[in-house]
């Protein structure tokens, strides 16, 4: 027989019958005793000095069991059982240090599986559709730093058509809100009008009825009139899952579609983080958009997501280069007006195509960088908590020196020992994994709600567990365990263990123990002051951009949505409604100021167009129409001029009020009252009546842009809100809560305007804290990080020196009974973290040095060396360190020689 | 912990025995048949004219380890005073051991005995 199968096959056989063999191994050692002492007493030995014979030669029976065991058991299953359970009863005596241990394992490892989860939904998952790698995102080059991703009606339409390219291509454009008749009243569901050729390409077959082709994607449907497919999901609350649902009607924006299919759960759409209920052709968009239309504003409005699955064979740089060379025909083609062309071909305008297999989504610009920065912090957070653990590992074993040699000295094997050592931290790093695992579903959630919940966004991102969470866990779960494991591992196997056990505590601690845990620790003080002076930046330059105001004073300030979209009063009927609705809620307790403008600002909506001073050059402005007071409810200086008035009507010729930039840019040598400014290519006239402050309108983050303003009795005139049934927006200043004008204006819209949908009330500090979730979530999670890390650095140092002056207890005793002062002996305690801490910290600080500069696009208006922050970071960790080392150190001088020698 | 002397020499001036020899003297013990434990023992402390006697720490194992590794095979009989005992015997596999390691040790015991005669 193979030797090694005999031995694997006996071993297996004892390891069934474990009793059997046990009593055997008796056996056969009492049978030998036996024989020895009947040959003692035959040669005439006293009985009494025969069995102290027999006794002296085989000695303590467990030990002989447990050498002979030793060589029939696998070793790793059984001692494995007895070295956890030991290990447990260990921990469980050590309740903080479990406790702290676990804390920080499960924090390190739940936030990264978290965040990872998040960046996994986001930015790595693939459509769940058949051959995902087939799909392109189309996109316009126009020689600006950013791709453009959406496209007019025209240039779609024109791209559809290249099947030698596509084998389809397919548009899509989200809305928020459908208005759906429901049964009690009108309700906002969130729908996708999609093209012709939508369904077809994402391949995911109907689970009833068909999806939409282009036969629906006509103006007015196919002959069977306008279609619409619905989710599962919306099957289920709107129709119970009723197979009658397919062929029924649903009044959408005043209009019956007739539903013909049902899309399975698993269909999530091109965008993995909308989740549309209702679809409806595209051509159907003049209906749901009514009374504005997009698909007539030809190539002025750019609206559409556009994809495509590729053909076989088509690579994405042959698909470049072929939509590079039609790009110039397509446009002569869909525009109508040269001068646009020849501008858009100086810039050298074309098509370009990027890999769509995960689907197009805005939010992935805006949450691409922050993600991955959060990644890194929570990767810093994990290794922290690793290295932390792994320290008082290392120093609790040194610590158990003396009980390790008593075990020894009773018969245990140094291996033994060891693995008893290894499987205590092992155990500790994978309950840890497993608590974070556990915790990291509910965090990824609460972290996605708190960055993507945004005032009106409807976001929704599926952090569901797949095959790549379950690796990423796994590697995690592996990485920390070794991390943790390693360095006691390191320290057994050198044979410093093993000497210090032979030892006990009076042998001098080798070099090369004296050179691994300090290294351990200096690299846990250089990493939490990088995490450190990470967050204070954060937190710094979030202050900053906070404290630099938007040019308005959002305290106070209440917005009130008015979606006038779909009732029947339009032009200077509806403006009397609108002039109602502010009259009566002026009247409301606390509100001092009411007014109306189109756009609320920071939430990324904007409205621009060129101006020229007549004889000048062209500059963009962006514009706002506004009601009389608007400036005086938002708290806008007016610097001259005067403001708008409900008697400005068109009649009375066209006015507008500009910000001073706007102010600086066109009228540097004169004052602007009773200029004029010349709109567009058709030149409209606009005489400027009035100068206001500048008012930060995209973001906190960009600098406010030359502005004007019209007065909304004039505005729809010509521009953004040029259609006849302008929806603006409440704007009220109040000295109360915003909760009580909300059930007022809810009953005043169903007295004036009955057919519109409730109207959507936000306080401007919300819309202000809304265009700042990201940094703000940024900057508490990176604070959060960092007290994490110092708290942890914290423990890590004192856990460490604690455990290592325990240990010199009786040095100590011995030094302050030959004469040593108590401030002696807290420096000399002291001097072992101090010059750890030091080195750590300064290598910390220029590694930060280098690699603050990663974090320069997150920071506003704060250097990426900012020195107060710098130092801040450093002096708190030194604090955190000082206090952490000198709690040992105190304790150690208090010290009574006596006793200390004593308890040797 | 095994003892790092695995014989108690019973003549001290005979110097250290070289590790794995007993293995050795074992599996010899055992070319004439089957023995247990304390005969093995017995045997290797008789034909050395009394001068190596085998530590019961180290026999045991050996003994163990031998069987695990394919070289004994043990099974339980009556010994001579009618006791159940655990007797050992050589495999096939020992035999050839055995011999590999007599041939072995006396190839190296005449190279030792050559160079300590060396003048």
């Amino acid at each position: 027989m193979v030797p090694g199968l005999n031995d694997f096959l006996l071993r297996i056989k004892s390891l069934l019958r474990k009793k059997r063999l046990d009593r055997e191994m008796a056996e056969e050692l009492d049978f030998h005793q036996t024989l020895m002492r009947e040959k003692l007493l035959h040669q005439g030995v006293p009985r009494s000095e025969a069995n102290a014979a027999v006794r002296k030669t085989f000695g303590n029976s467990a030990r002989w069991h447990e050498r002979l065991r030793e060589l029939w058991q696998f070793r790793s299953v059984e001692n494995l059982t007895r070295d956890v359970t030991f290990s447990l009863r260990l921990l469980k005596k050590s309740p903080g240090f479990t406790i702290i241990a676990l804390l920080t394992i499960t924090l390190g490892v739940g936030a990264n599986t978290a965040v990872f989860s998040l960046i996994n939904s986001l930015l790595l998952r693939p459509l769940p559709v058949p051959h995902s790698d087939q799909l392109v995102v189309l996109g316009m080059d126009q020689g600006g730093p950013r791709t453009q991703y959406t496209f007019p009606a025209p240039f779609f339409r024109a791209l559809e058509k290249k099947h030698e390219l596509f084998q389809q291509a397919f548009a899509s454009y989200f809305r928020d809100k459908l208005l759906v008749r429901g049964s009690s009243g009108n309700e906002n569901v969130p729908g996708l009008l999609v093209s012709g050729d939508y369904f077809t390409a994402l391949q995911t077959p109907p689970l009833l009825g068909r999806y939409l082709t282009p036969e629906d994607d006509k103006p007015g449907g196919s002959p069977e009139g306008l279609a619409a497919v619905i989710s599962e999901q919306y099957w289920g609350t709107r129709f119970n899952r009723s197979p009658n649902a397919v062929g029924s009607k649903l009044q959408i924006a005043n209009a019956a579609f007739t539903i013909v299919g049902v899309m399975p759960k698993r269909f999530i759409g091109a965008d993995p983080t909308a989740k549309p209920q209702i679809f409806v052709p595209l051509a159907s968009e003049p209906i749901i958009d009514a009374p504005s239309n997009l698909i007539e504003s030809g190539y002025h409005g750019w609206w559409l997501v556009v994809m495509g699955r590729l053909q076989p064979g088509v690579s994405l740089d042959q698909l470049n280069a072929a939509l590079k060379t039609m790009s110039s025909p397509i446009l002569h083609d869909t525009v109508p007006e040269p001068a646009w062309i020849a501008r858009a071909e100086k810039e050298h305008f074309h098509f370009i195509a990027v890999p769509g297999s995960k689907g197009f989504t805005y939010i992935r610009f805006v949450f691409e960088k922050p993600l991955v920065a959060l990644f890194c912090m929570c990767g810093g957070i994990l290794l922290l908590a690793c290295l932390n653990l792994a320290s008082l590992l290392v120093a609790r074993a040194a610590a158990r020196e003396r009980e390790l040699a008593t075990r020894l000295a009773l018969g245990a094997s140094r291996r033994r020992l060891i693995q008893q050592l290894l499987v205590e931290s092992l155990l500790v790093a994978l309950m840890g994994t497993m608590l974070g695992l556990a915790i990291a579903p509910a965090v990824s959630h609460s972290l996605a709600t708190m960055l993507l919940n945004r005032t009106g966004s409807d976001i929704y991102l599926d952090t569901s567990l797949d095959l790549r969470m379950f690796a990423f866990a796994a590697l995690i779960a592996v990485v920390a365990t070794l991390l943790i494991g390693l360095f006691p591992a390191l320290q057994a196997t050198s044979g410093n263990l093993n000497e210090q056990i032979k030892e006990g505590q009076h042998k001098a601690t080798t070099h090369k123990r004296r050179l691994l845990q300090p290294s351990i620790l200096a690299l846990e003080v250089g990493l939490a002051l990088i995490l450190v002076i990470g967050a204070g930046l954060l937190a710094t330059s979030m202050v900053r951009l906070f404290s630099s105001g938007a040019g308005f004073n959002p305290k106070g300030v209440v917005n009130i949505a008015l979606d006038m979209d779909k009732q029947p009063l339009e032009g200077d009927a509806l403006l009397r409604v609108y002039q109602q609705f502010g009259e009566t809620m002026s009247h409301q307790p606390g509100v001092t100021t009411t007014s109306f403008s189109w756009i609320v600002p920071l939430t990324h909506t904007v409205w621009d167009d060129e101006h020229t001073r007549p004889g000048g050059v062209p500059h963009d402005l962006y514009l706002n129409a506004v009601a009389p007071d608007y400036f005086k409810a938002m708290s806008i200086p007016m610097y001259e001029g005067r403001d708008f008035r409900w008697t400005d009507t068109p009649s009375s010729g066209l006015k507008m009020i500009i910000n001073q930039s706007a102010a600086k840019l066109f009228f540097p040598d004169r004052n602007p009252i009773g200029q004029h400014l010349l709109r567009g290519d058709k030149k409209i006239d606009f005489e400027i009546v009035g100068v206001v402050g500048d008012v930060k309108i995209e973001d906190l983050r960009t600098a406010p842009p030359a502005g004007g303003y019209v007065p909304v009795t004039q505005s729809y005139i010509d521009g953004g809100a040029s259609n006849k049934k302008p929806s603006f927006t409440m704007v009220l200043r109040t000295t109360g809560s915003a909760s009580p004008l909300a059930g007022a204006i809810r009953s005043l819209a169903a007295r004036l305007t009955p057919d519109i949908p409730a109207p959507v009330v936000t306080t401007m500090d919300d819309v202000v804290d809304s265009s700042i979730s990201t940094e703000r979530v940024m900057a508490l999670l990176s604070v959060f990080f960092a007290a994490c890390a110092l708290l942890v650095t914290g423990i890590g140092l004192y856990g460490t020196l604690a455990y290592s002056t325990a240990r010199r207890t009786s040095e100590i005793g011995i030094r302050m009974a030959l004469g040593a002062q108590r401030a002696t002996v807290i420096a000399l305690v002291f001097r072992t973290n101090a010059m750890v801490a030091l080195v750590g910290a300064g290598a910390g600080f220029v590694a930060a040095i280098l690699g603050s500069r990663a974090l320069a696009s997150f920071l506003y208006e704060t250097s990426p060396h900012d020195p107060w922050v710098m130092l801040s970071a450093l002096t708190s960790l030194i604090v955190i360190a000082t206090a952490a080392s000198l709690l040992p150190a105190i304790r150690a001088a208090r010290i009574e020689p006596i006793t200390a020698i004593r308890c040797e | 912990m095994f003892s790092p002397n695995m014989f108690r020499e019973e003549n001290t001036d005979s110097g250290d025995l070289i590790q794995g020899t007993l293995e050795m003297l074992v599996l010899k013990a055992l070319a004439r048949g089957p023995l247990h434990g304390y005969a093995v023992a017995e045997w290797i402390h008789q034909t050395s004219q009394q001068l190596l006697k085998v530590e019961e720490g180290a026999l045991y194992p050996a003994l163990h380890r031998l069987e695990l590794r394919g070289l004994l095979q043990a099974q339980w009989g009556a010994s001579e005073n009618n006791r159940r005992a655990k007797f050992y015997q050589l495999t096939a596999e020992g035999k050839k051991r055995l011999n590999a390691e007599s041939q072995r040790w006396a190839r190296l015991s005449a190279a030792v005995a050559f160079v300590m005669q060396a003048t």
